[in-house]
């Protein structure tokens, strides 16, 4: 607690950069981190540590960086030329911001859902194998085994136990993103990003995620970016709050949802503005 | 007031009356030529045409050296020019968004689609018959190629750029590097779109006559040496339309009939083939 | 993070993470062999360039741009000049360009105002098909069907309505030999009209639906709609559309080849026969001897090429700020 009042100090005096909180097992401590589209800076100086198999959920209004922070931690904006990361991120104590970081490994141990489902133009079995076999030899019986083990993780095999030479794309829309979290797993990556995977489904479906979050956080490291706060509080035992590109609040979510130490978590929360 | 709204009513009227008459118009000329060609080419049209070779002058003869001919080089011309303009087409799609290299081709590819063909007919001349000092085969399916080229770069670039960046991201995210992506996921995203696009290239080419003219010229024999002057249908046609010979004239209209409806056919297979595949989608 | 933190998810083995690596070698390759097929794209086209003007040199050497207003075309004199066939050209292609760009906004109109939704599709495909034909195909049926007919019938007709009106009489006084300059360019129009109205059928279809609600909704009529709304607003577009049109005009060879009448002569009326630079170079190049006389039809082709590109960048020229002027208005 003497940690936490020295937070609340330091912030309130110094402004908009607040102290790493301290987490147990940090699976990834990102250092300063700022981020650039062009000329356009969308994040300012981030630090923060994100523990491991737990699930941290990023809020904040749109454009407050909270999807350009999660594209940092498997540098999926390396896709485009114009966009730079600029600090560190460790994961498991290295530098994926290192130059000579192979990025095709680090997304194989980082994997990522995106917000619309992206099934690719395959069959539900093939969207799977797809990324296992980039980097693993697996005969047909084993292949087939661990098609059913991620569809099983992904509470998705009962529906398309008997379909799974049909296209994954003839699929419901919260059918498609559990595949597309079938096929993230499949791959075993050790951590798993979520960019607002439930904003484009039906209630149902969003439940039927936020369960699946509930039990894959004991194999993964699981980081959440969502619009929507009650699916924050819901999912996520940390929680951090941006506001324009900067880090304005994180801790552990039950102390941002009942006792946020700023006011403009504060404001956020109860809905005055976003 | 009323007088104004009648007369607007009646120009209205009058103009589009004048469009459905303009419809009719642009239906009337392809009927016109569809008939044409099947009243005069049906009754030539017999199995001779395709099991003979083209005949001197007054004897019984068909197209069959002239088909094989067209064959072979609309073949080539594609296996040539499509490979390269699948190639160029995603560098612009893949890699080119915002380089000027890419701004810079991707202009001169629509020069090139729009020069006439019988100046690649020309260049090709200049470049693969006068050196070697003949006609050759191998220069009608260069010519060829060259205009598929441009067809295939336009299509495989739209058709790529079609393709959402969240599949590409989706894919990179499983840690596939990206010659995979593009090989594995993009390209079958957009299948539909650049098999069509290279349908209605090989429909273009099947029908080219002027790069022909002096590149793969005509043989009157049979052969399949496309190192040689090689027989094919549209440059057949040609000749045997413009000569005095009624037979001559006959075998050119079966000819035409022929060629035309392959090359309608294969619109209609692309059209309604990429129509399923976006349906489906 | 260490062993302790082993969990039921079996984890593979995967390489230790390092620089380079194959996968980064085949990017490379595949980033690379895209491009050099792309630059290779883009040499063919200055490829043409070159060996068109090496081919012309001896022409462009003797002639110079003298060539350009010369209608002289003795290949026993070797005097040669372009006046004719550029004529031939230019009037062919705006006598096309005359009828096809109202018949294709009639058609363009049909299909997106007036057809009912059963037929768009089918009268759409029909007119598309009509640039799948290959030009021989047009030749040979206008020499064979419509020369005869447009010279029997349709000649005499316009001869005697026309040939007194003063300005345009002279154009239309002449033998009725069915083929010539006007035949030519009449065949040029329908083959350019479904590229036109492809092209104007498109941009029509992408007017915003409101825009043409809040129009109707003021009591307009479908034709105020189409002439005062849809067409302002997609003008850029249909003048696309009819660029193309005119590229294609023309560059069409063969079609105007077998009715042009191939005569290397300056006339005043369209019923005389004339001939165009793709028509001369399909006529003449493969039985031209002597270097000059080759060299001044690759002089054409160069002009023709020079024409279609002037066409091609004023097009795109005009879209781009036409484009930036609608950007700057939104």
């Amino acid at each position: 607690m003497d940690e936490a009042s020295a937070h609340i100090e330091a912030g309130a005096a110094a402004g908009p950069a607040p102290a790493v909180t301290e987490v147990p097992n940090p699976k990834i401590v990102v250092r300063n981190l700022s981020f650039r589209y062009g000329r356009f800076q969308a994040l300012h100086d981030i630090s923060l540590s994100i523990p491991e198999r737990q699930v941290t959920a990023f809020i904040g209004p749109s454009g407050c960086g909270k999807s350009t922070l999660l594209r940092c931690f498997n540098r999926i904006y390396e896709l485009y030329p114009d966009q730079r990361a600029s600090g560190e991120i460790l994961l498991d104590g290295e530098n994926i911001l290192d130059r000579r970081q192979d990025l095709n490994l680090l997304r194989a141990r980082v994997g990522m859902v995106f917000q619309k489902p992206t099934p690719f133009p395959m069959s539900i079995y093939d969207n799977i194998a797809f990324g296992v076999r980039l980097y693993e030899r697996l005969s047909r019986a084993q292949m087939s085994e661990r098609v059913e083990w991620a569809l099983r993780k992904a509470a998705l095999w009962d529906e398309v136990k008997d379909k799974l030479r049909q296209s994954g794309q003839q699929l419901s829309g919260g059918q498609q993103q559990r595949l597309c979290i079938a096929r993230a797993i499949a791959v075993k990556p050790e951590v798993l990003l979520l960019d607002e995977p439930a904003s484009a489904l039906d209630p149902i479906s969003t439940l039927r995620i936020e369960e699946l979050i509930h039990e894959l956080k004991s194999d993964y490291t699981i980081v959440i970016v969502t619009h929507n706060m009650q699916q924050a509080a819901r999912v996520s035992d940390y929680t951090a709050f941006l506001y324009m590109g900067r880090l304005v609040e994180y801790s552990d979510t039950s102390t941002i949802f009942t006792n946020p130490r700023r006011k403009e978590t504060e404001d956020y929360i109860t809905g005055r503005y976003g | 007031m009323l007088s104004l709204y009648r007369r607007r009513l009646l120009v209205n009227a009058f103009n589009l009356g004048v469009s459905v008459a303009m419809t009719l118009f642009g239906l009337f000329w392809l009927a016109w030529l569809l008939w044409t060609l099947l009243s005069q080419g049906l009754q030539w049209l017999g199995p001779h045409v395709f099991t003979a070779p083209t005949p001197p002058p007054g004897e019984q003869g068909g197209l069959a050296n002239a088909i094989v001919g067209s064959l072979l080089l609309t073949g080539f011309g594609v296996l040539i020019g499509a490979p390269l303009g699948l190639l160029a087409g995603t560098f612009l799609a893949e890699f080119g968004r915002v380089s000027r290299l890419a701004a810079a081709i991707r202009f001169i590819n629509d020069v090139l689609l729009s020069a006439p063909s019988i100046l690649i007919g020309v260049f090709v001349y200049t470049v693969l018959v006068v050196p070697f000092g003949h006609f050759s085969g191998w220069a009608g399916a260069a010519a060829l190629a060259l205009i598929v080229v441009p067809v295939v770069v336009r299509t495989t670039e739209d058709m790529l750029k079609l393709v959402p960046d969240a599949l590409r991201e989706a894919a990179a995210a499983l840690g596939a590097p990206y010659w995979k992506v593009v090989v594995a996921i993009v390209y079958r995203a957009a299948l539909g779109g650049i098999m069509t696009g290279v349908l209605l290239a090989v429909a273009r080419i099947s029908g080219e006559t002027a790069p022909l003219l002096f590149t793969a010229l005509s043989n009157q024999f049979w052969s399949t040496d496309m190192s040689g002057p090689m027989a094919n249908l549209p440059v057949v046609i040609f000749q045997f339309a413009m000569s005095p010979y009624e037979d001559w004239q006959h075998l050119a209209w079966a000819g035409a009939l022929l060629i035309t409806l392959a090359v309608l056919a294969l619109n209609i297979v692309a059209r309604v083939a990429f129509r399923r595949r976006k349906a489906r989608q | 993070m260490g062993e302790a933190s082993a969990t039921a998810v079996d984890r593979p083995a995967r390489p230790a993470a390092r620089p380079g690596g194959r996968a980064l070698l085949q990017d490379a390759l595949f980033r690379h062999g895209t491009r050099l097929a792309a630059v290779a794209v883009g040499s063919v086209v200055l490829g043409i360039l070159a060996a068109l003007t090496v081919g012309a040199w001896p022409a462009i050497e003797r002639f110079g741009a003298g060539f350009l207003g010369s209608s002289a075309w003795n290949p026993v004199t070797e005097e040669f000049g372009a006046l004719v066939p550029i004529y031939g050209t230019l009037v062919t292609s705006a006598i096309a360009l005359l009828i096809a760009v109202p018949v294709s906004f009639g058609v363009a109109l049909f299909i997106t105002e007036l057809a009912p939704g059963w037929l768009k599709r089918p009268v759409g495909t029909a007119i598309e098909l009509l640039a799948a034909i290959p030009s021989i195909i047009y030749g040979m049926w206008g020499l064979f069907v419509f020369a005869p007919l447009f010279g029997e019938h349709v000649q005499p007709w316009l001869t005697e309505r026309l040939a007194g009106v003063p300005g345009i009489g002279i154009l239309f006084d002449g033998p009725p030999m069915g083929i010539g300059v006007l035949t030519a360019g009449i065949i040029l129009a329908v083959m350019v009209i479904p590229f036109i109205a492809s092209v104007m059928r498109d941009v029509f279809e992408v007017v915003p639906a409101p825009l043409k609600e809040s129009a109707y909704g003021l009591g307009a009529t479908t034709w105020e709609v189409v002439w005062k709304v849809v067409l302002p607003y997609t003008k850029v577009g249909v003048i696309g559309g009819i660029m193309l049109g005119l590229g294609r005009a023309l560059g069409e060879t063969m079609a105007v080849t077998f009715v042009i009448g191939n005569a290397h002569e300056l006339s005043a009326s369209l019923f005389m026969p004339g001939n165009t630079i793709s028509s001369i170079l399909a006529n003449e190049f493969t039985e031209a001897v002597g270097e000059l006389y080759v060299a001044s039809l690759i002089y054409l082709g160069l002009i023709l090429f020079g024409i279609t590109f002037v066409v091609l960048a004023a097009a795109k020229l005009l879209l781009i700020r036409l484009g930036a002027r609608e950007g700057r208005r939104a």
